[in-house]
């Protein structure tokens, strides 16, 4: 027994000098075998004599066996992790931490997406659901059905490309408004985003082309104070609490009373009588809006007597354009992925 | 509209600094939105409706500041000097079309000094950004800009007949108007006539002849009615905007007409001119005013707020309603004619919210009584898209939904396009029938700018005609060239290449758990040779991919490989996903089993993949292919293939034997189909 304990730690020692001298993976691998290789490695050798001992002596000469095992296997696998940290490259700059990590590589989404989504969780989260149509629509849904009359000149505003006489590009969302309350039975809380088109040539304020998000609310009761509160709660929580919000009077044909809704301007906030943002008036309009109009709601053989709704509508480069201070339009749809990505990280 | 701080005085006295006075016409509505000093006057740009025809002259703003700050309308004075002869003596007018015309009042000036105008009334029309003409043309400019209603001046003289006669036109009549212009009538349009032709388009613009020159004597006044239709489409037709068209178009006030002739024959006699004597005034069907019952408790009902009564009732005076009460809470309310845009209750209730101020309406929140529904799969669906094509290194772009009809030809997608009637350009005239032309676009723009790898994907919709219909199809395309992700120090970029976008492809198919799904080989208008795949799920074709064909990439200058997809999402999203349904994870240990195989190379993946589906062998719970090479080790013609089979069982461990027996199925089965060896250890085993 003693003779078989000084041989085990001669072994050791003979192990950690062979160790000393392993410089990369290959010889380590090699001083490895001699000693736990399956078929004449030093520790299965061992195990085999073992087998000519009597049980009581077995287990502990046994123990003493794999002390020799464990302490191989415990300095081969510390040497491993060692050598593997000092491979080519690595061992160039022996050291330097600063070098740059592995960075994920993933696309971006495109920004007006990115602000729609932005807008879209807003108004969810005050329970409005979200609502599609076609983008090539009939003139009675882009137009008659919201109380334009034909040849009325407040379809001048919405300067119109036409597919034939009946059909067109749909100059705001508002014809799925109709679509809706055509469908479905009061009380609607919708939201619906889209693309718009008008008969503008690109500048750096107009596009032929542009996003929008509008929304309805029609139920019973639903009021003025209503569509403040609500577009007053999206705003603040759009851009932040102690945004400054008006509401002005305006007029679009599906609205009645209508309101237009100016934010302060976040540039100058309304001290610079020179900024180029607000030309110095301090506020910037943001949303249309107003209390359905009693013959819009007449039109989808809802009862203005017994119901009331409001109506709203934002274009989404206009508005991103104001929260980033972006100064041209046309950047949203010339897809440079130096301006695109940007926004990624928003 | 431009209104000049000046003349608003003519009307009401205004004491407010000048940032009050905007501020307060802003918040009724009246939005300034520029002004500037001219002359030691102020000029404001007001923004107006078109509902609102009322506010397109002075008379209408001062109306609107009057009832804002509670103070009287002046009374304006227009005496005249008249003469013995009577309107009727001097000159004959009949209606014709009283459809077209309901009302056409007219007076006579005669020995008017036609001249430069007084430096009163240029300061006015230079206040308007127009240049003076003459003393005559300028009162009728005045009076339009000073009421908002539009009057004509004829040299009475070249009346022939010294007749005026509304009616229409007979179709191909020739005017020639005062911008010298030859203009072809219809017979929809309406015409002021003498004996012989016409002499003025209605409401539009006046004819050369008849027009007030430097020898005209006696002026003839015509201040009129027309029909706000007609007027607007003949306008359109004849390509005639002018200040008067505008407002007839938005509708004149019809009980106006003999103030404006009046008040234009008084400021003529400053010129010399007299008067004859009573206004002629044709008006067979002298229209009611418009009756609107008010209710307290709607006022209420649609503003969320108590509004005092007699607010509302001073408020509604003010601006020239008059109300009756009929009983407690409700009015009737009579109408004045120049408020063409009140019509219903709601009209009036907007004037007291106007007046009152949006900013005192409280603030509150609709309550929700009945939930909304939740998204619909469609949303969640390209949700999943957008973030798993993210994940594989796409960038999201948006393009225009318009096409150049000359590139997309080159793109043969065999859809008919939808044309547009009045394209903002030619190179915008039709509606895109491929998202590709647009993604290859963007891909230019970047490598102009200097991006290599450029991986770039759009969800948005294409159209065309179907069955005499249009239709909007969502669609998926993909475009891919070049390192994905920037350069690293230590790691080697990969490159866009057909397995890339299979591979996303093929990730995209199982995230929205459309499996199974497969590939078929058929060759794509838009790709090159033997170098796409159709992709399919049930046996329905979902959208193409691969290599672009060189002639494509041609068209759009671009070198090198481009890898592109473009797939029909609206097939796809209406396919119903696999239903999705937990597995419990078996608590004991998988065997794996990796076998080397020397194939030919007419063996595709999907051979084997079909082949070894077909066994359905018992416990085995994945397949892939793990190698695949070919070169000097191994035999011409051939490749080495490598597959991995891992084997799994939910209640126990496997044996060995048992794997043994299934691989062995595998291997016999892959040789006998595909004359496959087996390669062991470097080895060939025959
Ligand atoms: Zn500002």
């Amino acid at each position: 027994m003693k003779d078989l304990k000084a041989r085990i730690e001669k072994l050791k020692r003979d192990f950690d000098k062979a160790l000393s001298g392993v410089k990369d993976e290959k010889s380590l691998q090699e001083v490895r075998n001699i000693y736990l290789s399956r078929k004449r490695g030093a520790v299965k050798l061992l195990f085999e004599e073992l087998k000519a001992l009597k049980p009581e002596k077995r287990a502990q000469a046994g123990q003493l066996v794999n002390s020799l095992k464990k302490h191989v296997v415990a300095k081969v696998s510390r040497l491993k992790v060692k050598l593997a940290a000092s491979k080519p490259g690595v061992r160039a700059r022996k050291g330097d931490l600063t070098l740059p990590g592995v960075r994920g590589y993933w696309g971006a989404p495109h920004p007006v997406v990115l602000f729609q989504q932005k807008i879209e969780n807003i108004f969810i989260a005050m329970g409005f659901s979200i609502e599609e149509g076609p983008e090539i629509e009939t003139d009675y849904y882009n137009f008659e059905a919201l109380n334009f009359p034909p040849h009325h000149p407040a379809r001048d505003d919405w300067d119109t490309l036409y597919i034939s006489d009946d059909l067109l590009l749909r100059t705001h969302t508002s014809p799925v408004q109709i679509r809706a309350m055509e469908r479905r039975k009061p009380p609607i809380r919708i939201i619906v985003p889209g693309k718009v088109y008008r008969r503008e040539t690109p500048d750096p304020t107009h596009l032929p082309m542009f996003y929008q998000v509008e929304g309805l609310a029609v139920d019973k009761g639903i009021t003025f104070a209503d569509l403040k509160g609500t577009l007053e709660h999206f705003l603040k929580t759009l851009f932040y609490e102690k945004l400054k919000i008006r509401f002005r009077p305006s007029f679009f044909p599906f609205t009645e009373p209508s309101a237009e809704v100016d934010i302060e301007c976040l540039v100058c906030k309304g001290k610079n009588e020179q900024c180029r943002v607000c030309g110095g008036s301090g506020w910037k309009e943001i949303l249309g809006s107003g209390m359905v109009d009693p013959q819009v709601l007449k039109n989808v053989n809802i009862d203005p007597e017994q119901y009331s709704g409001f109506a709203f509508g934002m274009g989404i480069e206009r508005t991103a354009m104001f929260a980033y201070q972006i100064p041209d339009m046309r950047y949203f749809f010339e897809n440079d992925l130096r301006f695109n990505r940007q926004f990624s990280i928003k | 509209m431009k209104i000049s701080l000046d003349w608003l005085k003519d009307f009401v006295d205004i004491d407010l600094s000048l940032s009050v006075l905007i501020n307060r016409l802003d918040m009724i509505g009246m939005m300034v939105e520029e002004w500037e000093e001219k002359d030691s006057d102020i000029i404001l740009d007001i923004e107006t409706y078109a509902n609102r025809p009322d506010t397109l002259g002075h008379l209408g703003i001062a109306r609107e500041i009057a009832a804002a700050l509670g103070l009287k309308m002046k009374k304006q004075e227009w005496p005249l000097v008249e003469l013995e002869q009577k309107t009727s003596e001097l000159c004959d007018v009949q209606i014709r079309d009283a459809d077209l015309c309901p009302r056409y009042t007219g007076i006579v000036v005669k020995g008017v000094k036609v001249g430069p105008s007084p430096d009163w009334l240029r300061k006015r029309i230079e206040a308007m950004g127009l240049k003076p003409i003459n003393n005559v043309v300028d009162v009728s400019n005045y009076v339009l800009f000073s009421t908002s209603h539009p009057i004509h001046a004829f040299d009475l003289a070249k009346l022939a007949g010294r007749k005026v006669i509304i009616r229409r036109a007979k179709a191909g009549e020739v005017i020639r108007t005062l911008e010298e212009e030859d203009v072809i009538l219809t017979s929809d349009m309406l015409v002021i006539a003498d004996e012989e032709r016409p002499v003025a388009i209605a409401g539009v613009i006046g004819g050369l002849k008849s027009s007030v020159q430097g020898t005209t004597q006696d002026v003839f006044i015509e201040s009129a009615y027309f029909n706000p239709v007609s007027v607007r489409k003949t306008s359109k037709k004849t390509g005639i905007s002018t200040d008067a068209s505008y407002r007839f178009e938005r509708e004149a006030d019809i009980s106006f007409p003999p103030q404006a002739a009046l008040m234009a024959a008084s400021i003529l006699t400053q010129f010399g001119g007299k008067v004859s004597k009573g206004i002629m005034d044709v008006y067979p069907k002298p229209k009611k005013e418009k009756t609107v019952i008010l209710r307290y408790q709607r006022v209420f009902g649609l503003l969320g707020l108590e509004i005092d009564e007699k607010f509302t009732e001073k408020t509604l005076s003010h601006l020239g309603f008059r109300l009756e009460a009929q009983r407690k809470g409700v009015w009737q309310v009579k109408v004045p004619h120049f408020r063409v845009d009140v019509e219903r209750e709601a009209d009036l209730i907007e004037e007291i919210a106007r007046f009152y101020g949006y900013d005192k309406i409280p603030v509150h929140f609709p309550p929700l009584r009945v939930p909304e529904p939740p998204l619909d799969e469609k949303r969640e669906k390209i949700e999943k898209t957008r973030q798993l094509l993210f994940n594989h290194g796409f960038d999201e772009v948006l393009n225009f939904s318009f096409a150049d009809p000359e590139r997309e030809a080159s793109f043969q997608t065999g859809r008919e396009a939808v044309e547009i009637r009045n394209p903002i350009s030619q190179k915008a005239s039709i509606l895109r029938t491929t998202l590709l032309g647009g993604l290859l676009d963007n891909l230019v723009w970047n490598r102009n700018r200097g991006a290599e790898g450029i991986h770039l994907f759009e969800i948005g919709n294409i159209y065309f005609w179907q069955k005499k219909k249009t239709h909007e199809q969502l669609t998926l395309a993909v475009v891919a060239t070049g390192p994905i992700g920037p350069a690293h120090w230590q790691r080697k970029t990969k490159e866009a290449d057909f397995f890339h976008l299979k591979g996303a492809l093929e990730s995209l198919m199982s995230y929205l758990r459309y499996e199974p799904f497969s590939f078929k080989k058929t060759n794509h208008i838009f790709f090159e040779e033997d170098s796409s795949l159709a992709l399919a799920q049930k046996g329905e074709t979902i959208g193409h991919f691969g290599l672009l064909k060189k002639g494509l990439r041609d068209r759009y200058s671009i070198d090198g490989p481009v890898w592109a997809a473009e797939l029909n999402l609206e097939v796809l999203f209406k396919k119903k996903p696999q239903s999705f349904q937990y597995v419990p994870v078996t608590r004991f240990p998988t065997v794996t089993r990796d076998v080397s195989f020397i194939a030919g190379q007419d063996v595709t993946f999907q051979d084997i993949k079909e082949a070894v589906e077909k066994l359905s062998l018992p416990y085995l719970a994945s397949f892939d292919i793990y190698d695949l090479f070919s070169g000097s080790s191994i035999p011409k013609g051939k490749t080495s293939l490598s597959l991995r089979f891992e084997y799994s069982h939910p209640e126990r461990t496997l044996k060995a034997q048992e794997v043994d027996k299934l691989q062995k199925k595998v291997i016999d089965t892959l040789k006998k189909s595909f004359n496959f060896l087996l390669r062991e250890g470097g080895k060939i085993d025959k």
